[in-house]
């Protein structure tokens, strides 16, 4: 326990100072673009004249040096203020608080089923390394991992929701049905099950092949030697011992991933026209609208960063050697 | 082992089975017979106050909740029928305007309406927020209204009648003056909450998902409306249009959300049509925008070599697949009004172009190269970047090298219309019924950097901004007209910018949907008589 | 040449190696098959596949030849592909190296920064990078590179580390070698190989990145790469298919031919090593 306190404290004083530099970061990038939430805003309006882009400016608080506005963001933000996102009118706070969770839930349920299925597709592969179920599989998901996300996405959505109807187009859920309940949570179902499916495909391979190579690691350890020696089937030795302990590297894979899959529904939620994280940040962009843009990268660094924590954790509670060592 | 690959093709069999029994019904329209229209939509407007924010993006959604004083026709006097007004004349000296308005109008909140509404909407929004009003109405002095339903305009200079008329349904949109008197009008949650008399109500936003407008059961013209629902579904990625009209998600999809280039098929699909009408009175003009500060295109000849050097018929067979028309000049032929074809014109000929920039002093260097420019084209429709794709190869035909600058909207607005970085940039304005408040702003000199759409290429024509500023006083129609055809003649005379086709949109429906394009400004107007088939 | 013969020994590395090379003689003849710019427009517009023997792939929305598109984007996509990886691992090696040799407040800095680079999306970075300075060839590189060089770095660092202590450089020390000189001409050429395996994998993702990039309209509009390809034929992706599908197979052909030679790299490592029979 006490392990696991001290590295609980060290890795929350380590998160301070990324987090400022990432906050310090999309500040900067934000300040070197080319056109502000005022320019992005008159073009949506059509137009407008210079009286009133300067009276914008004023508004938004475009018209204080960067420092200065870092300093007021960084302020507000020891009392968890995110700021007022300029394209949307609202906080910032609020509106991620809308989106994240549409996202988490396609993130988890991709997660889930890319690592069971691809897991389960490891194992399978690894109990008969080199024979031609192996080879097919190794190939099919790495088909699968060098698809372009967007296309198989595009793909998919022709294939099931456009030409067979059998799932619904896009969208999280049935547009103003405005149903409740289970109801509800069947028809968001539904609507995941393309998305979802589209995210698994792809990081499906990594599960497998790191399933795959960890089972062929352990094969070689002692205590399995010493399970075939006590003559224990083959098939308990691979699920109950093999397996078991191959789940391990399966979980850094795990958390290395969070990020990866955070970045990947931005295509995806485009693709698919969910109202989520990724569309929310490519608005934010498009619009400008540094404190969101801000807000959104400082959310996914410190989701990124908590679910490292939790596999840290995981991995603590799993392997008591670890935790003693810290690696980074 | 075998005890092992029959579990595991038991378990395989198990989840495939799973994945196809869930039974999946196909789409879902309201179940309870509410004849609900759902249409895509591409854009989320912050603010959804007409009165303020006079753009398509806006009235494409907020047209249906707050109406203008009339609205553009196909059948009318002056190409206009009645909306909140019931008749509207101009005085001879162009110093007043008076509007009848129509009797028994309710505010969706249930309060009358009445003439202190225009007054207000006009005095402390039109003429003081919005983006076009800005300029119509910057004269106006006061709103007289000697009883409920007269409202008399009285201006401090004359200010043609053709201009107020032309610019009705798009500068007049009416907001309750209960709502925003005394507040911060910019600010005010009823930009947002709209409250208007429409035939429809802005019943629910889901940002990022969906706007639902509900039947206005009060409204003024009890034959209306015929839809019980209208749901605004946002789908921001502009392929998926078509697919989700097959898909029967959404029965309708206007602004050419549908590619121009998927038409030919999907015009194929049983039960879906193909309408290119309803965009008259809002016609786009695709638009050369140069930057005179830069020596070589200061020069007239290398103009006119960029003008002869474009195929117009390319353009509009490949580009716009036929959906556009070649322009000849600044104002479209769509504006018969205005319209001249009695210009200078530039046939496709790359030889007199070469020939041109020979003359001009640029000949080719030895890698068959004159000189460079960045082009830079606007990001908004996919036919602005075809088009730049196709410029640059044309450009290079007459030995002009053109680097293409790709950037989003705002960056874009940002580098043409305030930084001047650019030297050839394809801009797509929209024609707006008058060219006051449409062409000339292209044109016309003295715009501080900064305001998007605007003459930003340093171009100063004395002569020219002359003819503008008079037109903007004159009130005799006929004098008025005659102006805008001098000003034709001159600007595709002088090539400040080069028009090189325009445009009107195209809206794709399920076959049940009834009554599209009534009207020349259909997509962006009330949908007060559009049905579904029952 | 002893890991290339052992690469190619195994199957996924000989495919895989094949494949590339077919790849990289398709960039290389571009300029020689199709002289001339890719993106001139050629013939007319739509032209399907097969149907004119001038365009055998056909021709796309303006009327640019396809197949010119092909070889010309293969030169691109690998282009984009290698300079990202380059530029990443460039990066990567000089502030692993730094950390790792300097360690105490430089590396303490150094490993915050990359952190932070970590736990930013990948994607998301890459996007708000390329969409705030504009789709071009440089910025697309940049910000590939930008999101890709955590990994190295962190890997360089673990190696100068695990060597750092060893005789060598404790030598190098010794007979008053300048630490930046110990550190890049003993340490790193040592460091190198394990960061190179790694480098294939980042060519393939960079190539992925910058067709997702294309997708979203943030392409450099002047190049022809696969990714810009498909991203204008997904408009038309239910009437000319192939517009999109023939680029669409050349990048997964790519990118699969990548993996089986990593793949291959670490089969040649292990294989001394016995593989159990089940």
């Amino acid at each position: 326990m006490k392990r696991i306190a001290a590295l609980l404290r060290r890795r929350l004083a380590g998160a301070v100072p990324v987090l400022f530099i990432v906050i310090a970061f999309a500040f900067l990038l934000l300040e070197s673009a080319p056109g502000d939430a005022v320019d992005a805003y008159l073009v949506s309006v059509g137009g407008g004249d210079a009286t009133l882009a300067a009276s914008l400016r004023a508004q938004y608080g475009l018209d204080q040096s960067t420092l200065s506005r870092l300093w007021l963001y960084l302020a507000a933000l020891t009392h968890f203020d995110l700021g007022w996102s300029v394209a949307f009118d609202r906080p910032v706070l609020s509106l991620i608080g809308e989106r994240l969770p549409t996202t988490l839930v396609l993130m988890g349920s991709a997660t889930l089923l890319s690592f069971g299925l691809g897991s389960f597709l490891g194992i399978v592969a690894a109990s008969h390394p080199g024979s031609l179920r192996d080879r097919l599989l190794s190939m099919a998901s790495l088909t699968l991992y060098a698809i372009p996300g967007f296309w198989l996405a595009l793909l998919l959505l022709i294939v099931f929701a456009v030409d067979l109807r059998w799932l619904p187009f896009s969208g999280f859920e049935t547009v103003a049905s405005h149903k409740t309940g289970l109801a509800r949570l069947a028809d968001i179902a539904r609507h995941l099950v393309l998305p979802v499916v589209t995210l698994s495909l792809i990081y499906l391979a990594l599960y497998l092949r790191v399933m795959r190579a960890a089972m062929g690691e352990v094969w070689r350890q002692d205590f399995i030697l010493f399970a075939r020696a006590r003559g224990l089937s083959a098939r308990r030795i691979l699920w109950r011992h093999v397996a078991r302990n191959a789940l391990l590297p399966l979980v850094t894979v795990l958390g290395l991933q969070s990020a990866a899959m955070l970045g990947g529904s931005i295509i995806i939620e485009s693709v698919f026209a969910i109202p989520g994280f990724g569309r929310l940040a490519q608005e934010a962009v498009a619009g400008r609208d540094a404190p969101l843009l801000v807000g959104l990268i400082l959310v996914s660094a410190l989701f990124v960063l908590s679910i490292n924590l939790v596999v840290d954790l995981l991995y603590a509670w799993l392997d008591p050697r670890v935790g003693s060592v810290e690696a980074r | 082992m075998s005890h092992f690959a029959l579990s595991r093709r038991h378990l395989l069999k198990g989840t495939a089975l799973a994945a196809l029994s869930v039974p999946f019904s196909t789409f879902a329209m309201a179940e309870d017979g509410t004849r609900r229209l759902t249409v895509a939509a591409d854009s989320e407007p912050k603010n959804l106050n007409p009165a303020i924010v006079a753009s398509n993006g806006v009235f494409y959604i907020a047209s249906k909740v707050i109406e203008p004083l009339a609205e553009a026709s196909f059948t009318g006097a002056d190409g206009l029928e009645p909306r909140l007004a019931t008749a509207w004349e101009g005085s001879a000296d162009g110093l007043s305007v008076t509007f009848k308005l129509r009797d028994g109008v309710t505010w969706h909140d249930g309060k009358p309406f009445s003439s202190a509404d225009v007054a207000f909407s006009a005095l402390e929004i039109w003429k003081k927020l919005q983006n076009l009003g800005r300029s119509v109405f910057a004269n106006l002095e006061t709103v007289d209204t000697p009883d409920a339903l007269t409202a008399i305009f009285r201006f401090a200079k004359p200010t043609p009648f053709q201009l107020i008329r032309n610019a009705l349904p798009v500068v007049t949109s009416v907001v309750p003056k209960h709502l925003y008197e005394g507040t911060d009008i910019a600010t005010n949650p009823a930009n947002v909450k709209l409250v208007g008399t429409g035939p429809f109500r802005l019943a629910e936003y889901k940002p990022g998902e969906y706007y639902r407008l509900t039947r206005n059961d009060a409204y003024w013209d009890k034959t209306a409306p015929k839809l019980d629902e209208i749901i605004y579904r946002v789908l921001p990625d502009r392929a998926a249009a078509g697919a989700a009209l097959e898909a029967e998600e959404i029965q309708l999809a206007a602004f050419s959300a549908v590619p121009l280039s998927d038409l030919a098929r999907i015009s194929k699909v049983p039960g879906i049509k193909v309408i290119s009408k309803g965009y008259e009175a809002l016609t786009y003009q695709l638009v050369v925008e140069i930057n005179h500060l830069r020596k070589e295109l200061a020069d007239l000849k290398v103009r006119q070599a960029i003008a002869h050097a474009i195929d117009r018929k390319f353009v509009v067979d490949t580009i716009f697949l036929g959906y556009a028309t070649a322009s000849t000049g600044p104002v479209p032929k769509n504006a018969p009004q205005f319209y001249t074809a009695d210009v200078e014109a530039y046939d496709f000929d790359v030889a007199k172009a070469n020939a041109l920039l020979d003359e001009a002093g640029y000949p080719r260097g030895t890698d068959g190269k004159r000189f460079a420019l960045k082009l830079l084209p606007a990001p908004y429709f996919n036919e602005t970047r075809q088009f730049g794709a196709y410029l640059r190869q044309a450009l290079a035909a007459i030995g002009i090298e053109a680097e293409l600058v790709n950037n989003d909207s705002a960056a874009h607005q940002k580098a043409v219309y305030t930084e001047h970085a650019f030297d050839l940039a394809i801009a797509p304005p929209v024609f707006r019924g008058d060219p006051a408040i449409s062409t000339t702003i292209l044109v016309q000199s003295g715009t501080p950097a900064g305001v998007p759409f605007s003459n930003q290429g340093g171009y100063a024509n004395a002569a020219l901004d002359e003819i503008i500023k008079k037109a903007s006083e004159t009130v005799d129609e006929e004098a008025r007209t005659e102006l805008y055809k001098t000003f034709q003649q001159k600007v595709a005379e002088d090539l400040p910018l080069i028009n090189v086709a325009e445009w009107g949109f195209i809206t794709v429906a399920r076959d049940t949907v009834e009554n599209v394009a009534s009207n020349p400004r259909w997509a962006v107007s009330n949908w007060a008589d559009t049905a579904l088939k029952s | 040449m002893g890991m290339m013969a052992r690469l190619l020994r195994t199957r996924s590395g000989l495919i895989g190696a094949c494949l590339l090379l077919v790849m990289a003689l398709a960039a290389l003849a571009a300029p020689v098959l199709f002289p001339g710019d890719p993106l001139a427009i050629a013939g007319p517009a739509f032209l399907p596949p097969l149907a004119d023997t001038a365009f055998p792939l056909g021709t796309d929305s303006l009327g640019r030849d396809v197949l010119a598109g092909l070889f010309h984007g293969a030169r691109a996509s690998l282009a984009v592909g290698l300079a990202a990886a380059l530029a990443a691992l460039l990066v990567g090696l000089v502030v692993g190296t730094v950390a790792g040799f300097a360690g105490g407040w430089v590396d303490e800095v150094l490993m915050r920064i990359t952190d932070a680079f970590q736990v930013i999306p990948r994607f998301l970075l890459a996007l708000a990078f390329v969409s705030v300075l504009g789709g071009s060839m440089t910025t697309v590189v940049i910000a590939i590179a930008l999101s890709s060089w955590t990994e190295p770095a962190r890997l360089v660092r673990a190696e100068v580390l695990s060597i750092r202590e060893r005789d060598y450089a404790a030598a190098a020390r010794v007979i008053g070698m300048h630490p930046a000189e110990i550190a890049f001409r003993e340490i790193l050429p040592i460091a190198l190989p394990p960061v190179l395996a790694l480098s294939a994998i980042i060519v393939a993702a960079a190539i992925m990145i910058e067709s997702a990039l294309s997708f979203l309209g943030f392409g450099d509009p002047n190049i022809v790469t696969w990714g810009s390809m498909m991203a204008e034929g997904r408009n038309v992706l239910r009437s000319a298919p192939f517009l999109s599908v023939v680029p669409g197979i050349a990048l997964l052909v790519t990118v699969l031919a990548v993996y089986l030679v990593s793949e291959g790299v670490n089969t040649a490592l292990n294989n001394n090593q016995a593989v159990p029979r089940g």
